[in-house]
Order: structure tokens, then sequence, then C-alpha cells
């Protein structure tokens, strides 16, 4: 694990420079983190913000993070944006879709607990999870990009953290 | 025709079956029975003075004691605007359609019916429009309505 994190500088002190070692765990979860591609599921202002963290000031892609038009090319869905009851089967069945591994980040308030929408709304999901399991919260109305990107990086972190046996245990 | 010759043509054309009220801020408010509706909505789009050619909105009010259903009426070529309203009591929440009128009553009455639960007479497709298709809790924009996960907002 801890070697492959440090590759740049056993790289250069291999001599001939050739051979790296590590674990099919770590090379692994290095790749996922690295290439979390995202599903766009902007649903209202959150998705703004979400186009914003993609374009060239922040630039979601130096994560390694590209957005997909398909589920089944993606890891990752970002839920940016109101979700109403109407639109929940929609997202669980998107998220069906994916294949595994896959990761689920709620962006902004609405996602989390309602938002604006927790009182007097008869039309909105008070919060994604009862929808889908949530990976990382991202609090704001809607958040800053930078929140964004450290929520991805948050999830990131936790996927180079994941073992192959929490998938054999089926704890993910 | 400014506001003033509006409001004393429509009632000199209708004399009695409507009620201006004064609470028209911007546009003419006048009351109307819920039997004229589409009579009286079809002589404002023919007189060719009016030409109330576009319905902008309609839209039902819950003011606790009764049913209101507002009609916006807007004329594009002699720029007036007017606003209708019907009183319908709990009991009998019934309305005929404009559909024969103005075709694009069509979606606003299905909307009407769907969060209000008032009924639209001789409406061609008055089916779930907005609501999940497997709605069963009753007509939510209703004051009295309530449901399992509807958090009023306090009172202040």
């Amino acid at each position: 694990m801890g070697v492959i994190r440090k590759l740049p500088a056993m790289a250069e002190r291999i001599p001939g420079g050739g051979i790296v070692l590590t674990s099919i765990e770590a090379i692994l979860h290095q790749g996922q983190a690295k290439s979390l591609w995202y599903l766009l599921f902007g649903t209202a202002c959150c998705a703004i913000e979400l186009m914003c963290t993609g374009a060239s000031r922040y630039d979601f892609d130096r994560l390694g993070m590209i957005f997909r038009p398909t589920p089944r090319q993606a890891d990752l869905i970002i839920v940016a944006g109101t979700i109403t009851k109407k639109m929940a089967p929609r997202l669980r069945r998107l998220y069906d879709q994916m294949a595994e591994p896959r990761y689920v980040i709620a962006m902004g308030g609405c996602t989390i607990k309602g938002g604006p929408f927790y009182y007097d709304s008869y039309a909105v999901e008070k919060g994604i999870d009862h929808i889908v399991p949530v990976d990382v919260y991202i609090p704001g109305c809607p958040p800053r990009p930078e929140s964004l990107l450290e929520g991805c990086i948050h999830l990131q972190e936790r996927i180079k953290k994941q073992k192959l046996s929490d998938w054999a245990d089926g704890r993910k | 025709m400014t506001r003033e010759e509006l409001t004393q043509h429509i009632i000199g054309k209708f004399g009695g079956r409507v009620i201006h009220l004064e609470a028209g801020k911007y546009d003419p408010l006048f009351e109307i029975k819920a039997e004229d509706i589409v009579d009286i909505c079809r002589q404002l789009k023919e007189d060719p003075y009016l030409s109330f050619d576009y319905l902008a909105n309609l839209g039902g009010v819950d003011t606790t004691e009764h049913f209101e259903v507002v009609y916006n009426l807007a004329s594009v070529f002699k720029k007036l605007r007017v606003d209708l309203k019907v009183i319908l009591p709990y009991d009998r929440a019934e309305i005929d359609s404009v559909i024969e009128v103005w075709p694009s009553a069509n979606w606003y009455e299905r909307e009407l019916w769907e969060l209000y639960g008032i009924n639209v007479r001789n409406h061609p497709n008055l089916t779930r429009f907005l609501l999940p298709d497997d709605w069963d809790q009753g007509y939510p924009m209703r004051k009295d309505w309530d449901a399992p996960d509807f958090i009023r907002m306090p009172e202040r």
C-alpha cells in the first residue's frame, strides 16, 4: 500500500528504474480512486456549481474525474440538486444500472435532508439516503466548488483505504 | 383602452353576471358564477374590442372557507389584462372546462384537478399529471392536507 503512494520517489531509487513492488489491493484501489468517472445527475442549482467545478477554473479532470452521460460507464454518481418523490425511482434505477464498485456523493442541502424544502413540501424527498446509500455528504446551498473538490478527495481517500476483503464480506 | 374603460366595458357587457372586486391591484378583477364561466370566457374572447385570446394562467386557491379558481386573461393585440374569479364551495367543487375557448387550459385544469381535487367537467384527459403515477395521498395543495412525511412550517 505504501509503496505505490510513493511511486515517483521509489521509481527513481530502484536501480534500472523498471520495477515497482506493490500489492494487487493497492494498485487496484489506487486506480479506482484516480479514475472516478462520475454520472451527471444535476437536477437543480447545485448542478451549476458542478459544471463550474468541471470547467477550467477548478478543473475536475486533474483528480481523474471525467463526466459520463451513461450509468454503464460511471463509478460515481454526484447527485446535485433537489430530488422529488417523482424523481426518486429514476435515481434508484440509474444507481442500479451502474456497475460495482459504485459510489454516491450527496451534494447540497436538498440531497442531505430536503434543504430549503424541508418544510411545507409535499413533493420533495427528505434526503436521498432513503433511496440510495450515500458515501460522502457535501453540505452547502449550493456548496462551493472547493467543497465539492474536498468531498471528492475524501471519497478518494476512502477508496484507497479499502480492503479487497471488504467486498467479499459484502460490507460495501 | 384604459383600466377604467375596460372595467366599464365589461360591466356594461355582462351587467349583473359579473361583480367587480376592488381587490385587483394591477388588473381588473371580476367574480363570476361557476355556471357562467364558459359563456363569459367565450364572449370575452370574441368581443372585437377585447379579444382576450390568451389564457395567461389558471390557478386554484384554498382560502380554508371555499375554493377559488382564478383565470388570468390577456389580450395580445389590444394589450389588455383581466382576472376572473370563481368561488366554489367545498361540497360542490366542480367547474366547467374552458378548453373549447383556449386549448391551453388543458394542462392547467389537469393540475387543478390533481392538486386541489376540483372536478373539471368536459375535460378530455383528466389524468395524473405532475404527481407520481402511484400517488394515493389526496390533494396536496389543500390547506387541510397532511401526509406521514409532511412537515408543516411552524407557526411564528
